[in-house]
């Protein structure tokens, strides 16, 4: 999901539009403080999540709109790319320093624009994704762990059993559920998940 | 010591003319007595003469006791001191008196008797002693007895009786007598006559002469009735006194004169000394001229303005050395302005000339000089050398005209900015939307109908037309916009000090107090001087209008500098301008950094717009908040250098010039 935050509807409207028309989903928000509400109760996309923020505006501007978020640690989820008009350059720079995932100065090149948005939903779906990973990773016992171990070290299950003295048969149980746990279907997405 | 001298005369001189006096008094009593016992000792010897011849007379044998009395009647009528004349025979009986009397010598006193043996016996006339005879009152007598002889026969006696108390009364003058007591001594001492006609004596003046008759001492004793001369007692003494306390006080009011005159002359002198250290002193230029006006009078100050010494200058008439040939003409006017007396008092602007040839410019305030009968003699002339004042006048108005043109250009540079920003928002909306409606036409593809084919250039052209415009704009702004901000590091203080003066303009017209409160040891800023100064100009400015319609004791202006924090929590230098106009109404506070607003009827809308863009250029913020005593009051924050990262500064440029290479590009031409 796009978040655009602008104080000019003209933008906002025309942003959504383009993000549209690129098929990506977009939400417009008119301000910082209509931003960081809408965040309260803000379920993050599972095809990842970006700020599109206007450096400028009236009340609370990009800039501290950005601290608040890096604050709360949420430019990870949420990466933040600002939008700058001549003289924005050194905050931009230095939200960029603290870690912003990019700026454009005004005029922009439309697409340009949305394929660095792609990549910052990408970014977003990724630190999402290994947020999630972590998340089942802890749902793990202590043994189906151990199992997990010497499955990614590509251990058969012959040689699992041996190794923790187990029988085949618990080990097959295990791996069940590991893969029913992380959610995936083979040995090697498990590799990928987890590497 | 003069002093003692005159006191010396003082009591000498009388005292002096005392002794004097007094030793004259007593030569002339010693003289009067000598004179008195004279004449007593003449009239003794006359009566003696008288008698003589009386006795010669008889001793012829010419004279009957008959013809005795009748010759000797008149000379006992006559002469008073004599009480009687008698003629005594051997024997001693009367034969004869003046009085008709006949008293033989037995029946006269003792001594009287005596006296007359003694005379026969020495045939030497002889005066008995004084001695009162029976039939008297006690009156003293003495006898003058005559012995007569014929051919050495003893014949008789001839004597006188005088009476001692008419020797003093009817013998002594009466002025004589008058002034003085007279005694009559004999040879114990005890009075045998006294007269004091003029009273006792006073025992001051006193003489004592022996009236020495034959067979008798008689003393003569004068006592003069005069007391003791005073100390002043005669009118030359009181004048040479008198005198003397002239001259006495006469040297007083000398020496006071002289005094004063001293005292006059060391004041006159100081006072000589004063104005010749204030002429010497002064950087005002001064010259007197006469009606003529020829110079009388330069000081010092003037002959070092002008490059000429005092001998060069006094004495000249017009035209005057140090005048300039280009303003001759209006010399000659203000002269005749002068005197014809209708020049200002203001004093006019005029120029000189140096002795080497340059001119400067000079004040000249000229007033009437008059002397002591207040009679017009001239003129004097203050002149003040106004070149300095000129020079700052014409630094401050460069100064001014700089910080104008800077602003203006920062002000186009803002507008272009601006103009660009507000561009910026509906083109990019406009390219976001041809893009957007591109991107589904590329996306659709497969359907490809005829109206899409027709769409998509058109399209295209719409969203390279936006992006053109956009160029155009930027190159536009980057072409304004040559003099990009040059950020260095730089203490406040400058910047302060440098419109401290301008604000202090600002604020003279409308009686506004200015504050400046500058808190101390505040790091350096990173910031473009001239911009910052503009921001300070335009917010004081802005305060200072804020507060025309207040009360004049309420127009105050209050500047504080002080350390503080940047929204990015970086230290900064916050400057605070507090005023107490009439504040900022709500409605108003919304728009209020909004471009091309304003509430000033002929304000452009860019001041605070600007100011936030400047500001926010720097990496500050600019707030503004309602002053709790009414009136307005705006911050701006700047970043400061944190002095123990020494290397942040070129950091700082070279962050700038990685991101943004147009700003690298426009720093290496500046």
């Amino acid at each position: 999901m796009l978040h655009i935050v602008d104080d000019e509807e003209v933008i906002r409207d025309s942003l959504v539009w383009l993000a549209q028309s690129r098929n990506i989903p977009a939400v417009a928000h008119a301000s910082a403080e209509d931003f960081l509400s809408a965040c309260e109760q803000l379920q993050f996309d599972p095809g990842g999540d970006c700020v599109l923020l206007d450096i400028r505006m009236p009340q609370q501007s990009g800039g501290a709109l950005f601290d608040v978020m890096a604050e709360r640690k949420l430019t990870d989820r949420l990466p933040v790319i600002f939008l700058t008009g001549h003289g924005d350059v050194p905050m931009a720079v230095d939200s960029l320093k603290r870690g912003a995932f990019d700026f454009f100065e005004k005029p922009f090149n439309d697409n340009k624009l949305m394929d660095r948005v792609e990549e910052a939903l990408a970014s977003s779906r990724k630190a999402g994704e290994s947020a999630a990973v972590q998340v089942r990773l802890t749902n793990l016992s202590a043994r189906e762990r151990e199992v997990l171990q010497l499955i990614l070290a590509g251990k058969m299950n012959k040689v699992i059993a041996d190794q923790l003295g187990i029988s085949m048969r618990t080990v097959e149980v295990h791996r069940a559920h590991i893969f029913d746990k992380m959610n995936v279907k083979t040995a090697v997405e498990l590799a990928g998940l987890l590497k | 010591m003069l002093v003692l001298l005159s006191l010396a005369i003082l009591t000498g001189l009388p005292w002096q003319a005392q002794r004097m006096e007094a030793s004259d008094k007593q030569a002339q009593l010693i003289a009067d007595t000598l004179w008195v016992e004279q004449t007593i000792r003449f009239q003794l010897d006359r009566n003696e003469e008288t008698v003589g011849l009386i006795a010669a007379d008889i001793m012829r044998g010419q004279l009957s006791p008959k013809q005795f009395i009748e010759r000797t009647r008149p000379l006992a009528g006559n002469s008073r001191e004599i009480s009687r004349l008698m003629w005594m025979d051997p024997s001693g009986n009367a034969v004869a008196a003046s009085d008709g009397i006949n008293i033989s010598l037995l029946q006269l006193p003792p001594s009287t008797q005596q006296a007359a043996a003694q005379a026969a016996k020495t045939h030497l006339p002889r005066y008995s002693q004084p001695e009162s005879p029976d039939n008297t009152d006690g009156a003293l007598q003495i006898d003058y007895w005559l012995p007569m002889f014929a051919d050495d026969h003893y014949i008789g006696l001839l004597g006188i009786t005088y009476q001692v108390a008419s020797l003093l009364d009817d013998m002594v003058p009466w002025w004589f007598a008058q002034d003085n007591q007279m005694d009559l001594l004999d040879d114990d001492d005890s009075v045998v006559a006294q007269r004091e006609a003029g009273g006792p004596g006073r025992g001051v003046y006193t003489h004592r002469r022996v009236l020495d008759l034959p067979g008798l001492n008689l003393i003569l004793r004068t006592n003069s009735v005069k007391a003791a001369p005073k100390l002043m007692p005669n009118l030359l003494v009181g004048t040479v006194i008198v005198l003397s306390l002239g001259l006495a006080w006469t040297l007083w009011a000398l020496s006071r004169d002289v005094n004063r005159r001293l005292a006059v002359e060391g004041a006159l002198r100081e006072q000589v000394e004063f104005r010749t250290a204030m002429e010497n002193s002064l950087v005002t230029g001064m010259r007197a001229r006469d009606l003529e006006g020829r110079l009388t009078y330069v000081n010092p100050a003037f002959c070092a303005m002008v490059g000429l010494s005092a001998e060069q200058l006094l004495g000249r008439l017009p035209p005057m050395p140090y005048w300039a040939a280009e303003a001759l003409g209006e010399y000659q006017k203000r002269l005749a302005e002068i005197s014809a007396g209708t020049m200002t008092p203001q004093g006019f602007e005029t120029t000189f000339q140096r002795a080497d040839g340059t001119r400067f410019p000079v004040l000249i305030f000229e007033a009437e000089l008059r002397d002591e009968t207040g009679a017009h003699t001239g003129w004097m002339g203050s002149i003040l050398d106004i070149s300095e004042r000129r020079q700052a006048e014409e630094l401050s108005y460069l100064q001014r005209e700089k910080l104008q043109s800077s602003a203006r250009l920062a002000s186009m540079g803002e507008i272009a900015s601006t103009l660009a920003h507000e561009l910026n928002q509906p083109l990019a909306a406009i390219s976001s939307y041809a893009t957007g409606a591109l991107n589904l036409l590329n996306d659709s593809a497969t359907t490809n109908s005829p109206r899409d084919a027709l769409l998509k250039p058109v399209l295209e052209k719409a969203a390279a037309q936006a992006q053109r415009a956009g160029q155009i704009i930027r190159s536009v702004h980057a072409f304004v916009k040559q003099r990009e901000p040059a950020r260095l590091p730089l203490p406040i203080r400058t910047v302060i000090d440098t419109v401290q003066p301008l604000i202090t303009l600002q604020a003279q017209p409308s009686f506004v107090k200015v504050t400046i409160v500058i808190a101390p040891d505040l790091p350096p800023v990173l910031a473009d001087r001239v911009l910052i100064e503009q921001v300070i100009l335009n917010l004081t400015r802005n305060a200072i209008e804020s507060m025309q319609q207040v009360p004049p004791a309420r127009r105050q202006l209050r500047i504080d500098i002080a350390a503080g924090m940047t929204v990015a929590h970086h230290s900064a230098v916050t400057v605070t301008i507090t005023d107490q106009g009439h504040g900022i109404p709500d409605d108003i506070a919304e728009r209020l950094y909004s471009p091309f607003f304003s509430t000033k009827a002929e304000g452009m809308g860019m001041g605070l717009n600007i100011c936030r863009t400047v500001i926010e250029f720097h990496g500050g913020t600019l707030t503004h908040s309602v002053n709790p005593t009414g009136g307005a009051i705006f911050r701006f924050a700047l970043p400061a250098i944190d002095l123990t990262a020494s290397t942040l500064t070129s950091e700082a440029t070279s962050e700038a010039g990685m991101i943004n290479p147009r700003v690298t590009g426009t720093h290496s031409t500046t």
